[in-house]
């Protein structure tokens, strides 16, 4: 019986989707993003692929024999006008004041972009007295690839994944049929359970799209079972917050506002941190930083281990579905 | 069928909503629940549906304590008829009754095309979306989602609302035929008409607590002034005199040349309310 009444749940909800265009404007953020990378990004950022330039401020001289690709300053002044107007936009800086070198970058934090420090130090030294630390095996374009694919996706489920689910349900909250399946001879549960269920397949199979098509048929059979690892425990939060917002306030203009704040609580922050310079040390206490983090190394490759990430994302998901639970039950005994 | 003792039910720390009701549905009695808007009424149909928990007192239903009856299979004995037509506005009337009948079992499920027929829904928007119906018509394919199933005990929230005079008497009809067959009726209104018109027995509800509770019949009874009120023609002029009931043990007392009428002076359901509950119903 239960068989049977999920299967009618996931069919009537299919439909919700249809008629909602989600599957229309799922397949058109694929084919935007897809273009977007394979016609735009890749290429405009090969031709931002140059040689970095690096300005060296060090005024006791410490350092003999530098590099004739490394351009001297004469005060820390200079140096930040130099790493402003750097043309490129990808200037490494290196301040020598206190004995050892210091790496000042404009774009790109440190951690993130390994490859333009190690080029800036290797200029310090001599030919051969300098060997460059090999982090990974990917070309410049596939790191590009894999990590725009990443955000693009990361974006997609936090936004339109989340939206998607609130789009479908407050339909449902406004035509008064989520209080009839109170009195129907179903799992109440079983409700929320297919819409989840939905939602989660569609964020799967989009992502697995995302990284075939922009990361490349070959690259992805390796890393598509840690990447789908992440897509799910990712969709699942976002469909259960998106599901629990849409019982918790009254309508879609109500829902879009708490939406803002969501949205950018959930992701501005975690870019800034992940792809830029500036720096946040309250950020490993931000629960979306390592949800992306840890979709960004499974792209990578290198999928988390740490199994308290995992019990942490569980518990995280546990939680949800309790809150879900109790909310989707309020709705359902409210008056008309 | 229905056995309520003492049902309570408090909607925070000071929204008590039912005060200690006490009442029972026999099997195949239309029982009407009659109350002006926040007396409690759909708190109570919630109760006994199970889509409220956390009552007091006892309740039971098909013989059992409610708290343990809610399951799946009590689902399938029950039919409910909400306040509004809640449906899917993007399906059509045969899709909505599909898909909600598609959680019952099929041995005990009625054709829904047939269902719509004896409701005189229109054949001609059979197949179009639920968004482009009048009122009535949604309230039509409420009505059969509630009936599909054939339930043994029916819970009618304000079942002639949307209709149009002719729909309500049809609807009046439908319900009486289900009680032909057996089914236990729930009828939760302020209409007085319908009350008076359907239901074996009715309770009054005011404020959380039953007012009164009897036959319609005999509550009129009860609250009869008991006088008559005779309009009458004699030697060419109009006349309206107002008579004791036993007055008329022997006929008319007083000459008259034509009677025009004869009011029995009985009060309205309503008039009754607003006497035990010192309001009006709507």
């Amino acid at each position: 019986m239960s068989w049977k009444s999920l299967y009618s749940l996931l069919k009537k909800d299919c439909r919700m989707m249809a008629s909602g265009k989600f599957f229309f404007v799922a397949l058109s953020s694929l084919l935007l993003y897809t273009l977007f990378i394979n016609f735009g990004y890749v290429k405009f950022m090969d031709a931002n692929a140059n040689i970095y330039n690096v300005y060296l401020y060090d005024p006791a001289e410490t350092l003999g024999q530098v590099s004739p690709l490394v351009y001297q300053v004469d005060s820390p002044e200079e140096l930040d006008e130099a790493l402003a107007m750097d043309t490129a936009g990808s200037g490494v800086g290196i301040s020598i004041t206190s004995g050892k070198p210091d790496v000042i970058l404009y774009r790109g934090a440190e951690k993130a972009d390994c490859h333009r420090v190690d080029y800036a130090l290797s200029l310090l030294h001599s030919a051969g007295e300098y060997t460059p630390e090999i982090v990974g095996s990917n070309t410049l374009e596939m790191k590009q690839r894999r990590e725009i694919t990443c955000e693009l996706l990361f974006i997609e489920i936090v936004a339109v994944g989340f939206l998607g689910i609130a789009s479908v349900l407050f339909k449902e909250k406004q035509m008064g049929v989520i209080r009839v399946h109170a009195i129907m001879p179903l799992p109440k549960n079983l409700f929320i359970f297919s819409k989840i269920f939905l939602f989660l397949l569609t964020d799967l199979v989009f992502a697995a799209l995302m990284a075939l098509l922009n990361v490349g048929f070959a690259e992805t059979g390796s890393i598509l079972p840690a990447v789908l690892v992440q897509t799910a425990i990712l969709s699942l939060i976002m469909a259960l917050s998106g599901f629990g917002c849409t019982m918790v306030f009254k309508d879609f203009k109500q829902f879009s506002l708490a939406y803002l704040v969501i949205a950018l609580f959930a992701a501005t922050p975690v870019f800034l941190s992940a792809n830029t310079s500036i720096k946040m040390s309250w950020i490993d206490w931000h629960p979306f930083y390592h949800v992306y983090m840890g979709l960004k190394n499974a792209f990578f490759g290198t999928p988390v281990t740490s199994s308290a990430y995992y019990i942490c994302t569980v518990c995280a998901i546990v939680l949800l579905c309790g809150i879900v639970g109790a909310a989707f039950r309020k709705e359902m005994g409210k008056e008309g | 069928m229905i056995e309520v003792k003492n049902l309570t039910f408090s909607y925070g720390k000071d929204k008590q909503a039912l005060h200690g009701l006490n009442f029972t549905v026999e099997d195949g009695e239309i029982f009407g629940f009659l109350g002006p808007n926040g007396s409690g009424k759909s708190t109570t149909q919630k109760i006994l549906t199970g889509i409220l928990k956390g009552h007091g007192g006892m309740v039971s239903l098909f013989g059992k304590d409610i708290r343990s009856v809610h399951t799946q299979e009590f689902f399938q004995k029950i039919g409910v008829l909400f306040e509004f037509p809640y449906l899917y506005a993007n399906l059509s009337a045969l899709d909505n009754l599909h898909y909600f009948s598609s959680f019952y079992p099929k041995e005990q499920l009625r054709d829904a095309e047939e269902v719509l027929d004896e409701l005189e829904f229109k054949r001609d928007f059979l197949r179009k979306p639920v968004s482009s119906y009048s009122k009535g018509m949604r309230q039509r394919v409420s009505m059969a989602r509630a009936l599909i199933s054939n339930p043994k005990l029916l819970f009618l929230d304000e079942p002639t609302s949307g209709l149009d005079p002719t729909g309500a008497v049809l609807f009046r009809r439908i319900i009486e035929n289900e009680r032909r067959k057996g089914t236990t009726v729930f009828v939760t209104t302020h209409n007085m008409l319908d009350a008076d018109l359907l239901c074996d027995r009715v309770a009054f509800i005011s404020n959380g607590n039953i007012v009164a509770l009897d036959t319609p019949k005999n509550l009129k009874e009860q609250n009869s002034n008991h006088r008559i009120v005779v309009d009458y023609l004699y030697q060419g002029r109009r006349e309206e005199k107002t008579l004791e009931a036993p007055e008329l043990k022997s006929g008319i007392p007083f000459a008259y040349d034509e009677l025009i009428s004869v009011h029995s002076q009985e009060p309205t359901l309503e008039d009754i309310f607003i006497r035990y509950a010192g309001r009006r119903l709507s």
